[in-house]
């Protein structure tokens, strides 16, 4: 029986490996994932927008926060300024190479904090609203074909390279046809699932880039929880160096 | 001696004035004396409440900063540690060795945030001593990944002993990592910290934070009392400092805010491996000595204020008795009694009048203390944090309430000395001929 079994898992095993992704072979993963890090990286120019973003609970009304957001990528500096709600407008991050400060206008205070840190009670980090380094931070695990609505897609499981990424492991989604991602996974140290971030596929220009015009996260922990990200008022214009200021900030307002 | 038993006389004779005089005397030392004992307990009690929920009176705290600067706290290899606490001869009644976390609680979505604390149950006894539980009980932190918390956190989750809940928490380098608990104890709420804090087996929490099996991240000792907190510190800080890189104290100890000052030092600071740092209850609570600093100064305003007005009333209430005894002064100097010795009777008078109101409102004192010590307070009461077993305490020092019946004897003296010298002035001729 052994004979007869030995052989034929051998055949099956040959067909699981003929029957694997036609183009995977072919594909330069790598490059994929650079690309994608490339579509949000504005280089030389500087970027701003304006996020808003509808954060729903269960057994709330939704709750509506506004951001308006700086970045020069070139030399690693973020500014993020909340315009709404009224309570919080004023607040703000500013980061510059690795240290990120946090703006209070009502104790007119700055003090150290993160980039993982979520921005007034919403399923955004901010982080998210940083550019992407999905190669320099992460090794491909995994790679697979699939589908989601109407896209084909390659799906990556990514898994970080250093212990200073907020997820361990991230599954990212990416359409076949052109270098972007339609849905992001981001798991645990212990690899539970903690939140799904769906990037619509209608996009808006920046400068020659096309950005996702809406995002959605969920929160998989909370359930029923979730947030939706609407950009506007896109610019790739020179901003002023004076913006990358904590002078800026306390102006801000 | 005949000055004084007249002095004492006089004061029984216009027994209603004396008493109402004496009354306010004893109304300002009481009001006085309570402040100063709430305002010496308020350190002690905070400290005590404060102790037992860190879990220790001297603390040492392990650094370790990566490449990109970030700062995590973790102790590795105890082992010169433990034997610096050894050297420096501390008599620790316990000593604890937590890894903690800031995490989010989640349960059929509800969430809470509260501090859960990892603790070596098999060898920490402190803690089992002190838990007083609700539901459950220690039993179930058998399990690997059983959790305790507190009512409120329970009523919040609307969780019963036997629930697995979700723990939201970052790693020592901040990644984001969940655990799976299974509610072991709920225990009674103990005050605003208590309700902000859980209990988990290190070995879990260490798991979810990416430390190693026997890592930790804070050293707690407790000591018998509060009682030479900063000397055992000092001693402390000062072996460890022979055998490994710390924090130094001095460089911070002039700052006003000496813990944010010290704890802060890292940031600007570079080194390899762990650096430690060497802190006491009393640093982390030098705002709360403040405070009460703060009382004892109020105390004493509040002091003077009261005494000020006090004054005005024996001062015109003086003036009163020389015009009611005026004939009676003039009698006196004509039989031989000196100029002196009249002014003295007035002060003496003035004198045992404060004595005596100093007395009564210090027994006044006592006795609201005492009732007020008696009340018995909830565990969930929002003033637990001040509390002792559950009652408020007072802590008089002896030293103050003598400075203070000092306080009010001078400035009754001063009050009663511009009539006393006006009645020692007067003509013995025009006191006799003055008709009322």
């Amino acid at each position: 029986m052994k004979r007869l079994l030995g052989p034929f898992a051998a055949a099956l095993a040959a067909a699981f490996l003929l029957a694997a992704p036609a183009g995977a072979a072919t594909t330069d993963f790598k490059a994929i994932l650079a690309q994608i890090d490339k579509m949000q990286d504005f280089g030389s120019s500087d970027f701003s927008a304006v996020y808003n973003i509808v954060s729903e609970k269960p057994g709330e009304n939704p709750a509506t926060t506004q951001i308006k957001i700086f970045r020069r990528d070139l030399q690693n500096q973020i500014l993020i300024l909340l315009q709404k709600p009224e309570k919080q407008k004023g607040q703000g991050y500013l980061k510059i190479d690795d240290n990120v400060w946090f703006y209070d206008p009502e104790s007119g205070n700055f003090s150290h904090s993160t980039m993982k840190e979520n921005i007034n009670n919403t399923d955004a980090k901010s982080s998210d609203f940083k550019r992407y380094t999905f190669a320099a931070d992460y090794d491909i695990q995994k790679t697979e074909e699939g589908k989601l609505g109407s896209y084909e897609v390659w799906i990556f499981t990514l898994a970080a390279k250093n212990t200073e990424v907020s997820y361990q492991k991230i599954r990212l989604t990416v359409r076949k046809d052109k270098a972007v991602p339609l849905k992001e996974e981001d798991f645990s140290v212990s690899d539970r699932l903690m939140r799904t971030t769906l990037f619509l596929p209608t996009y808006i220009k920046a400068g020659d880039r096309q950005i996702p015009a809406k995002i959605k996260m969920v929160d998989e922990l909370n359930k029923g929880n979730q947030s939706v990200l609407t950009i506007s008022d896109v610019t790739v214009s020179k901003l002023p160096d004076s913006v990358f200021t904590k002078a800026f900030l306390e102006r801000a307002q | 001696m005949e000055i004084i038993k007249l002095a004492l006389r006089n004061l029984a004779r216009q027994k209603k004035r004396t008493f109402l005089l004496g009354s306010a005397i004893a109304f300002g030392i009481m009001i006085v004396t309570v402040i100063n004992g709430f305002a010496g307990a308020f350190v002690d009690n905070i400290s005590e409440n404060f102790a037992n929920l860190a879990a220790g009176h001297v603390f040492i705290q392990g650094v370790e900063k990566s490449a990109s600067g970030k700062e995590s706290d973790i102790i590795r290899d105890d082992a010169l540690l433990m034997q610096a606490v050894k050297d420096a001869n501390i008599p620790s009644k316990y000593i604890s060795k937590r890894s903690s976390a800031q995490a989010s609680l989640i349960f059929a979505g509800h969430n809470a945030q509260l501090k859960v604390d990892g603790v070596d149950f098999s060898k920490e006894t402190f803690l089992p001593e002190r838990l007083m539980f609700i539901k459950g009980g220690l039993e179930g932190m058998k399990q690997r990944d059983g959790i305790i918390i507190s009512e409120p956190i329970a009523k919040r989750l609307n969780v019963q002993p036997g629930d697995r809940v979700l723990v939201q928490l970052r790693t020592l380098t901040g990644q984001q990592n969940v655990g799976e608990f299974s509610i072991a104890g709920i225990t009674v709420d103990a005050g605003i910290f208590g309700s902000m804090s859980g209990y988990a087996n290190k070995t879990y929490m260490n798991e979810l934070l990416a430390l190693g099996p026997e890592d930790y991240q804070l050293l707690g000792i407790y000591l018998p009392s509060l009682k030479g907190t900063d000397a055992y510190g000092k001693a402390l800080y000062e072996k460890v400092k022979a055998v490994a890189p710390v924090f130094d104290r001095d460089a911070a100890k002039n700052d006003q805010n000496f813990i944010r000052s010290f704890m802060n030092q890292g940031k600007t600071e570079t080194w390899t491996g762990i650096k430690y740092r060497v802190f006491t209850l009393n640093d982390m609570l030098a705002q709360v000595k403040q405070i009460a600093d703060a009382l004892d100064t109020a105390s004493l305003i509040i002091l003077l204020v009261l005494f000020v007005i006090i004054m005005v009333g024996i001062t015109n209430t003086f003036r009163i008795i020389l015009y009611e005894r005026i004939r009676e002064i003039g009698t006196m100097r004509s039989i031989g009694m000196q100029r002196g010795e009249v002014r003295n009777l007035f002060l003496f008078e003035a004198g045992f009048l404060a004595l005596g109101g100093a007395v009564f409102g210090l027994v006044l004192a006592f006795i609201v203390m005492a009732a007020i010590g008696g009340i018995s307070f909830s565990m969930n009461s929002p003033v637990f944090i001040i509390l002792k077993n559950g009652h408020m305490t007072f802590k008089v020092d002896a030293a103050r309430m003598l400075l203070n019946v000092l306080i009010v004897a001078a400035l009754t003296e001063f009050a009663a000395f511009f009539p006393s010298r006006n009645a020692a002035r007067l003509d013995p001729a025009v006191a006799l001929r003055t008709v009322k």
